[in-house]
């Protein structure tokens, strides 16, 4: 193992980075945060569009969610790597590829993290914001929303989780992260594969742990400040 | 100032409101009550239009708010409305509470704002809370920043939907007074409660409803007169508070 480490734990870390692109673990976190910061504004747009009474901002943003809640996120990858450059007419990258797969994936579940948010609050807040002659737009800028993502920063951070073990799909397509360093580690190598795959495990769980502990303990210390018992 | 004619409100096939009618004359102080379930809080809230109509037609100083062409927000800006719940906005100060909608609506310079601002608290005997955030107030507290909230838009009218019921005994005359003073003050005002104490003192006219239906709306003077439907006579012996 400490071989492996020493042999190919730049690789594991950056991948090619500086003679090629950004790769490895940091590849992995660059992906996921991107794909979380650029799915998170989306998914704001998809909550607030989903529980309008109005049909025509309802209806289409349900049927996104549903949609991407019922594909399985490969074959959303598939479908990018083959749509996106028909799209853009011209060849994209796999980061890329990856990259808008994530975030069209992604802001559908967050839509629905962000949803329960607004769900949660009173019904008081915004009737309280209306009856003051704000408008529906200004009420959920200044009064929901600002609670609703504040008391849903556990669950999303919680979800940056699922992204960042997401990214690994990104291998089917070359992107270059984290597994695929380490498949480039094992074809080089080709005595080793369960040790070498064994150090990518414990490394996802170590960073997925991490993040996961965090929305854990930020869950209970909001508790606290409101004086709910944790879950 | 406000006329309601023929109000009507049904939930499903249930009338909650069945042809109510009756005014407010400005500056008057109207004590809406009755048995739970009767309907006192959806007549209130279809007067900010909180609650749509099925039926009738509520006129506020002469204009229809429940037609089509009427602006709910600029309605919303001249009736003020108290809540049970106080329904302050927790992550905002009182005093970011009290200036929203005057900075957002009336487009009042942020020093205009809070110059109003601390006035209406010092009002409600609160000034030293303006700093403080909701979750640290009491709830007769909370409720005088709710009413604050509301006057910071100077309403035309002031309309409670029992703005003491979720309250601590030890809280309700805090409150109470608060209203009393406002009242005197000139205000047109219309409250849902069950304090019969401030509806003797300090209502004009009582409406008392039941199932749906105004009963009678008497000045108060005849309502706590004693010569008055059975049914009444034993509401006011039930709410003892008087």
């Amino acid at each position: 193992m400490l071989q492996i480490l020493h042999d190919y734990g730049v690789l594991f870390l950056v991948g090619t980075f500086p003679n090629g692109p950004l790769g490895g673990l940091a590849g992995t976190l660059l992906l996921a945060t991107l794909a979380a910061a650029l799915a998170l504004p989306l998914s704001i747009v998809l909550a607030v569009a989903r529980i309008d009474n109005r049909r025509v901002y309802s209806a289409p943003a349900s049927a996104v969610v549903t949609l991407m809640r019922g594909t399985p996120l490969l074959m959303v990858i598939f479908w990018s790597n083959y749509a996106l450059p028909l799209l853009v007419g011209g060849s994209v990258g796999p980061f890329w590829v990856m990259l808008g797969a994530l975030v069209v994936y992604q802001s559908a579940y967050l839509a629905e993290v962000v949803r329960a948010g607004i769900n949660a609050l009173p019904r008081g807040q915004y009737e309280a914001a209306r009856a003051l002659g704000l408008s529906h737009k200004e009420t959920l800028v200044r009064i929901i929303l600002p609670q609703a993502l504040y008391n849903s920063f556990p669950a999303l951070l919680a979800q940056f989780v699922s992204i960042i073990k997401e990214t690994s799909l990104g291998f089917v397509i070359g992107v270059h992260e984290f597994s695929t360093a380490a498949a480039e580690a094992n074809n080089d190598l080709l005595v080793k594969p369960v040790q070498i795959f064994s150090l990518l495990a414990i490394t996802y769980f170590v960073v997925c742990f991490v993040f996961a502990s965090m929305a854990r303990s930020l869950e209970r210390h909001m508790g606290m400040a409101k004086g709910v018992a944790p879950a | 100032m406000i006329e309601l004619r023929r109000v009507s409100k049904r939930f499903g096939s249930q009338y909650v409101l069945k042809d109510v009618s009756g005014t407010v004359t400005r500056g008057e102080v109207a004590v809406v009550c009755g048995p739970s379930g009767s309907g006192k809080s959806t007549l209130i809230r279809t007067i900010n239009r909180l609650e749509e109509l099925d039926g009738g037609q509520i006129l506020l100083e002469g204009r229809d708010i429940h037609e089509p062409a009427m602006d709910v927000d600029s309605l919303r800006m001249r009736v003020g409305f108290v809540f049970q719940q106080f329904n302050l906005f927790p992550h905002l100060s009182v005093l970011d509470n009290i200036t929203l909608a005057p900075r957002r609506l009336q487009k009042l310079s942020k020093d205009e704002a809070e110059a109003r601002a601390f006035d209406l608290l010092e009002r409600v005997g609160l000034r030293a809370k303006a700093t403080a955030f909701p979750g640290s107030l009491s709830g007769g507290q909370s409720q005088r920043v709710a009413i604050a909230r509301s006057l910071a838009m100077s309403p035309q009218v002031m309309l409670f939907d029992e703005p003491t019921s979720a309250l601590d005994p030890e809280m309700v005359s805090e409150v109470l007074a608060v209203m009393t003073d406002l009242a005197r003050d000139g205000m047109t005002m219309m409250c849902v409660t069950h304090e019969m104490g401030f509806a003797r003192n300090v209502a004009d006219t009582v409406w008392f409803l039941e199932a749906g239906t105004l009963l009678v709306r008497l000045s108060a003077e005849e309502f706590f007169g004693g010569n008055v439907d059975a049914r009444i006579r034993t509401f006011i012996g039930h709410t003892t508070t008087g």
